[in-house]
């Protein structure tokens, strides 16, 4: 197996792959230099919308298992792209692989352990998260993202797209393939649900636990 | 014009532009939500892939090319014509070869069938072809994809018939059981026969249900998808299902969030005949449950309902989302079809030119297949 932790990180510097991809060139060019077989290329799409199947996978999976899956879901791209004639549904067709791939994961586990996220970390070697952010309790952090994960679909995923991966709803919508309106209602709707699962009011809080 | 923060209003919007894009002033709770989930967030973890296959070794080319001496080459060019000879007298004439095009049918589990033919799960995607059909039991289940349009998996108990494959249209047919698509072919491509309704992928995900009696069931994950059958339409947005029946079509979508007796009260509706108590009980329930999210199924009711219905429903729709401009009383009440538009689209749930495009481009009549199955099931009405 070779890594291309160099090529899946924008941290890490740039790739030696030609000037459209150095520039920050369209995705167009970079689908249709990996579909030549560009592994770099392929690199820096998962830079790009690793965070998008990363949020896909989290709004149904567990915590523990998300790393594996959005490797999974790119491995699982790598050999179909030829299989994509038309470049620009590539967001869709990916989201589509995350979806899926979350799916399978569902039909392969039992039931019980599939949301329930805390017993999830527990029983996993992953370190539940709290190195970051100690002010927030593991307990908190994950009964906030089981609240986004009871709403619906429509909902959960641009919910967790913004307020976790940190992507604006500009981003949401070119990465997932949506219009600007559908994120923008989602984003909303998912709001208010959101707000009234956590039993708080839409009026900003003073702080305290949420 | 300047925001005034002191305007709960502005405040709101002020608000939407950071859940939006992080703009504008900072939304406290939505800021303290996005502290403590940050430690879900994306580590840049490197993507490992696997090693690239090399190249055949030159020294066992090297090896091979001297062992193609000519009398081995004569030796072996008589073994294959003996062999050849040997099976054109011998083995049994096989049928032509199919062509045409052809979806990828993987099995997922036991040993679905396209035909009679079972498909092992150690072998390569079977293809099934216009005309054939693909049946899992009680323990199969099957995926069917293609390329250029996305996947498909059917549950145990499942029967899909492949009906059209082209560059502009998809088309299967449902007879009975589950099928669960997740489609990125463009909206209208992609469409489902069953023996209630025509489903048409308006760039979603869903699960399809088909009851043995030719009921339907629908639910929505990701996007939209439009049901239709003799001029009845039911749009059905993520999170909201919708049923049809053989006699009725499909019923009016509602999401499935809504308070139980506001589902219930669209279910009675729905199967109650019209003038009758029942109906008129259930209406009443649809409004007075209704929250503003549910404009969905109002908008739906308007023409399912009668016009003395049709009024009531207007002035709660109305209340709940206030007609856009360009939409009147009386427009709405006589359903004009460019106003119903012009509210459907203010729901923020789709586009509803992607649906008239399809209808332009597609017969808005019920497609041959589901007419078949329609007269198989003999319970043809137009509602």
């Amino acid at each position: 197996m070779a890594a291309l932790s160099e090529l899946g990180t924008p941290r890490s510097g740039p790739p030696a792959v030609n000037a459209v991809h150095e520039t920050g060139g369209p995705d167009d060019a970079l689908i249709l230099a990996a579909q030549r077989g560009d592994r770099a290329a392929f690199g820096l799409l998962y830079a790009r919308y690793s965070r998008m199947v990363h949020g896909i996978l989290l709004a149904r999976v567990p915590f523990s298992d998300v790393d594996d899956l959005v490797q999974d879901v790119f491995l699982q791209a790598l050999p179909r792209l030829n299989a994509l004639r038309e470049v620009s549904r590539f967001p869709g067709w990916l989201a589509s692989i995350a979806r899926n791939r979350a799916t399978d994961f569902h039909r392969r586990t039992k039931p019980i352990e599939e949301f329930d996220e805390q017993s999830a970390s527990a029983q996993s070697d992953t370190p539940a998260p709290s190195a970051n952010h100690s002010s927030h309790s593991s307990a908190e952090a994950h009964a906030v993202l089981d609240a986004i994960r009871s709403l619906p679909d429509a909902y959960r995923e641009p919910l967790i797209l913004r307020l976790v991966e940190g992507m604006s709803g500009t981003e949401i919508a070119a990465r997932t393939g949506l219009t600007h309106g559908s994120v923008r209602v989602n984003l909303h709707r998912g709001m208010q649900q959101l707000r009234e699962i956590l039993g708080r009011k839409a009026s900003p809080p003073t702080g305290g636990a949420l | 014009m300047t925001k005034n923060p002191t305007n709960p209003e502005n405040e709101k919007m002020l608000n939407e532009d950071y859940l939006w894009d992080a703009s504008g002033t900072p939304d406290p709770e939505i800021q303290r939500l996005e502290s403590v989930l940050a430690d879900f967030r994306h580590a840049d973890r490197a993507l490992v892939l696997p090693a690239e296959r090399p190249a055949a070794p030159r020294k066992f080319r090297a090896l091979l090319i001297p062992m193609l001496t000519l009398p081995r080459l004569a030796a072996a060019a008589a073994i294959l014509l003996a062999a050849s000879l040997t099976l054109f007298f011998f083995a049994r004439p096989k049928p032509a070869p199919e062509t045409g095009p052809a979806w990828d049918v993987a099995n997922l589990q036991g040993a679905p069938q396209i035909g009679t033919k079972s498909i092992a799960a150690s072998q390569a995607p079977a293809k099934l072809r216009v005309g054939q059909t693909l049946v899992t039991n009680n323990d199969s289940r099957a995926s069917l994809s293609e390329a250029d349009l996305g996947e498909i998996r059917l549950d145990p108990n499942s029967r899909v018939r492949l009906v059209q494959t082209d560059a502009n249209r998809k088309r299967i047919q449902l007879d009975v059981g589950t099928i669960h698509a997740a489609i990125w072919a463009p909206p209208g491509t992609f469409v489902v026969d069953t023996p209630s309704a025509v489903a048409i992928d308006l760039g979603c995900s869903y699960t399809l249900h088909v009851s043995p009696d030719g009921s339907g069931e629908l639910h929505t994950t990701y996007g939209w998808v439009g049901f239709h059958l003799h001029g009845r339409d039911s749009f059905i947005p993520a999170g909201a299902m919708c049923s049809t029946r053989p006699e009725l079509g499909p019923g009016i979508p509602y999401f499935e969030d809504a308070t139980p007796a506001f589902r219930e009260a669209v279910v009675q509706f729905d199967s109650s005949a019209e003038n009758s108590t029942d109906r008129s009980a259930a209406l009443a329930k649809i409004l007075s449950e209704a929250r503003a999210h549910d404009a969905l199924s109002l908008w739906h009711l308007l023409f399912r309902a009668n016009p003395a219905e049709r009024a009531q429903v207007y002035a709660r729709f109305a209340m709940l989302v206030p007609p856009p401009k360009g939409v009147t009383r009386a427009g709405i009440l006589n359903l004009d079809q460019s106003m119903l538009d012009l509210w459907w689209n203010s729901l923020g749930l789709g586009e509803i030119s992607t649906w008239r495009f399809w209808q332009q481009s597609a017969s808005p009549q019920t497609s041959p297949n589901t007419q078949e199955l329609l007269q198989k099931k003999q319970s043809v009405s137009k509602p």
